[in-house]
């Protein structure tokens, strides 16, 4: 191009960016979560995969999902950058709610990921939401007004409840009842963003850390937690502990 | 050259119009009119956060049809206005306990509805936080509404009528419970009471003014009652064991089941005494359907030692004469809003 006549193009350059604004989304390689469930190593199966918890007791798990909000990653240079609010529901029967594409992140090189499991207070204080936190999704309690930040059913012959049942729906916001737990990932090397291709993180969760440490669960003692309270944040101090990253 | 920023300066003349064209063709379409809640002066500001959710002409409308249609209930037998009667004060004449679905019988009586945008938690208990999504909380329990919100959701989605009143208040058709939420809330907010005849003696209207006996009734009042249903709102939206017997049958422990908490035991919210004797029955399971025996209660009715918890102010009874629990009855009567009770823009609409 001859610059001396750039001037000659400028008006249709403006015109260009100008057909174009309605489009300044975050386009270049954006950052997606891949969660795997797994249960003391094993790949987690529905109903039929039968586990064995930390003090031997046999369970099944018929359903298992989770809120993971709250985005941060930090540079190599120690920086913490947040992302703008992000909320998912990641479920293990539901296939797609298993990959999350993250909020825009800023330019950068990045060496860890943190986030919250489950849904921050305000939003368990604000009314009526939509999307992943949509009370018809089954994650928020009618009668004590709260989030269930993640859920956990299944069978275990041990169980004392009706049908067998262990039921573990793990809330609380408030005060010595918060549940929210922050979760820190170190990726295996730092690496830039943008880049061209979504990054893809593959993401472990181990639901075996449920009842395992440090607060180990027989569900012959403890087959039901569905009010926030002493047991729900024991649950959530173990739970906080199921995430990884995956390493080939 | 000029020709190209000639050019360039008409194509971007011809975008600005298209848009303008555009949005005008958007507004006759459909833009919600906003509605100006007039809210009465001297008041503290509304704990609910109105500008999330402006009130419009049409939103409100929506949630005023959807209080009054019995589609929200499972087997469409029971809407909101069914327990929430306007003529006593949207609480439910005559009924100790909640109705719902298939003849249920819920565990405590239907409470008052008015002035909730200034109330920061609702149930008996506290347990909701947030006046948006307190109608879940009937819409789903199995002794009232008994309904699957998605079921709902899907339900209303499928009705064309919805879908319209859904467009206008939203501009489009679409169904989510969050926009149903909304404008429930939208008609709840504007149901204000503050035009009893206590409210114009406050504000000195010209030629009100308590009889003797009111009076009377307003000092008794102040000394034995308003620690609890403080003025204005005639609460101080704490939770209290107010005394009354536990009942077995019933076997409702109140705040406990919110906090976990054996401080909270039996302890339930201070109600307003605002269209009080409208809104009869009393207490948070109805066991009282006359003002007197709430007065008797009091009066004679508490054991101190019943609970722990007892409130250290009705510990020990709150001694009422024959005399005083009729100037209280007199006063009280002055606490009733007839406009609020008759008001055209809250009564039942026909639901087709």
């Amino acid at each position: 191009m001859n610059l001396r006549n750039f001037h000659l193009y400028l008006p249709a350059a403006c015109l260009c960016l100008l057909l174009f604004s309605g489009a300044n989304t975050f386009h270049s390689g954006p950052m997606q979560l891949q969660f795997t469930h797994v249960v003391n190593g094993k790949p987690m199966a529905l109903q039929t995969g039968i586990y064995t918890n930390a003090v031997g007791d046999s369970f099944n798990i018929t359903m298992f999902k989770y809120y993971v909000s709250n985005f941060s990653l930090t540079s190599s240079n120690g920086q913490e950058v947040s992302l703008p609010p992000a909320y998912f529901l990641v479920n293990e029967s539901d296939t797609a709610s298993k990959t999350i594409t993250l909020p825009p992140i800023p330019e950068g090189i990045y060496s860890s990921i943190s986030f919250l499991i489950g849904v921050d207070s305000i939003r368990n204080m604000s009314g009526a939401q939509t999307g992943a936190l949509d009370p018809v999704n089954g994650m928020f309690w009618t009668w004590n007004s709260g989030y269930i930040m993640a859920k956990l059913e299944g069978l275990s012959p041990v169980s004392k409840q009706p049908n067998k049942l262990i039921e573990f729906h793990i809330g609380g916001f408030q005060g010595t009842r918060n549940t929210l737990r922050r979760v820190t990932l170190t990726f295996a090397k730092p690496f830039a963003l943008p880049q061209a291709e979504p990054v893809v993180m593959p993401i472990v969760a181990d639901a075996y850390t449920w009842f395992g440490q440090p607060n180990t669960v027989s569900f012959q003692h403890v087959s039901s937690c569905t009010t926030p309270g002493a047991q729900a944040m024991r649950i959530a101090d173990n739970y906080q502990h199921m995430f990884s990253i995956k390493r080939d | 050259m000029k020709a190209v920023y000639f050019i360039t300066f008409f194509c971007l003349l011809l975008l600005l119009a298209a848009s303008e064209a555009n949005n005008r063709k958007a507004a006759a379409i459909a833009v919600p009119e906003p509605y100006h809640l007039e809210l009465p002066p001297g008041l503290p500001a509304p704990v609910y956060d109105l500008s999330q959710n402006p009130l419009t002409k049409q939103g409100i409308a929506l949630g005023r049809h959807l209080f009054y249609d019995p589609r929200l209930s499972r087997d469409s037998s029971i809407s909101c206005g069914f327990c929430h009667q306007q003529f006593a004060a949207f609480g439910h004449f005559d009924h100790a306990l909640a109705h719902g679905v298939e003849g249920r019988i819920g565990t405590r009586s239907v409470p008052t509805l008015f002035n909730l945008i200034w109330q920061k938690n609702f149930m008996w208990d506290g347990g909701v936080n947030n006046l948006e999504i307190q109608p879940l909380t009937p819409l789903t329990d199995e002794n009232e509404m008994g309904m699957d919100l998605g079921v709902l959701v899907k339900r209303l989605q499928a009705d064309a009528g919805y879908r319209k009143m859904f467009k206008a208040a939203y501009g489009t058709e679409e169904v989510n419970s969050q926009r149903l939420f909304r404008a429930i809330t939208q008609f709840l907010a504007t149901m204000i009471s503050f035009q009893s005849k206590y409210d114009s003696v406050m504000r000195k209207a010209p030629g009100v003014a308590f009889t003797p006996e009111e009076q009377e009734g307003y000092v008794i009042f102040k000394q034995k009652c308003a620690a609890c249903h403080k003025e204005p709102f005639f609460t101080d939206y704490s939770y209290r064991n107010n005394g009354l017997p536990y009942l077995p049958n019933l076997n409702d422990v109140g705040r406990m089941r919110i906090t976990s908490s054996t401080g909270d035991y039996l302890k339930f919210k201070v109600p307003t005494l605002r269209n009080i004797l409208k809104s009869s029955p009393y207490m948070h399971d109805g066991r009282f359907f006359d003002i007197y025996q709430v007065f008797n209660q009091y009066a004679h009715g508490i054991k101190p030692n019943a609970s722990p918890t007892i409130d250290p102010l009705v510990k020990n009874g709150i001694p009422l004469s024959d005399k005083e629990q009729r100037e209280l009855y007199m006063f009280l009567n002055t606490l009733t809003d007839p406009g609020f009770i008759a008001n055209s823009s809250f009564s039942e609409i026909l639901i087709q």
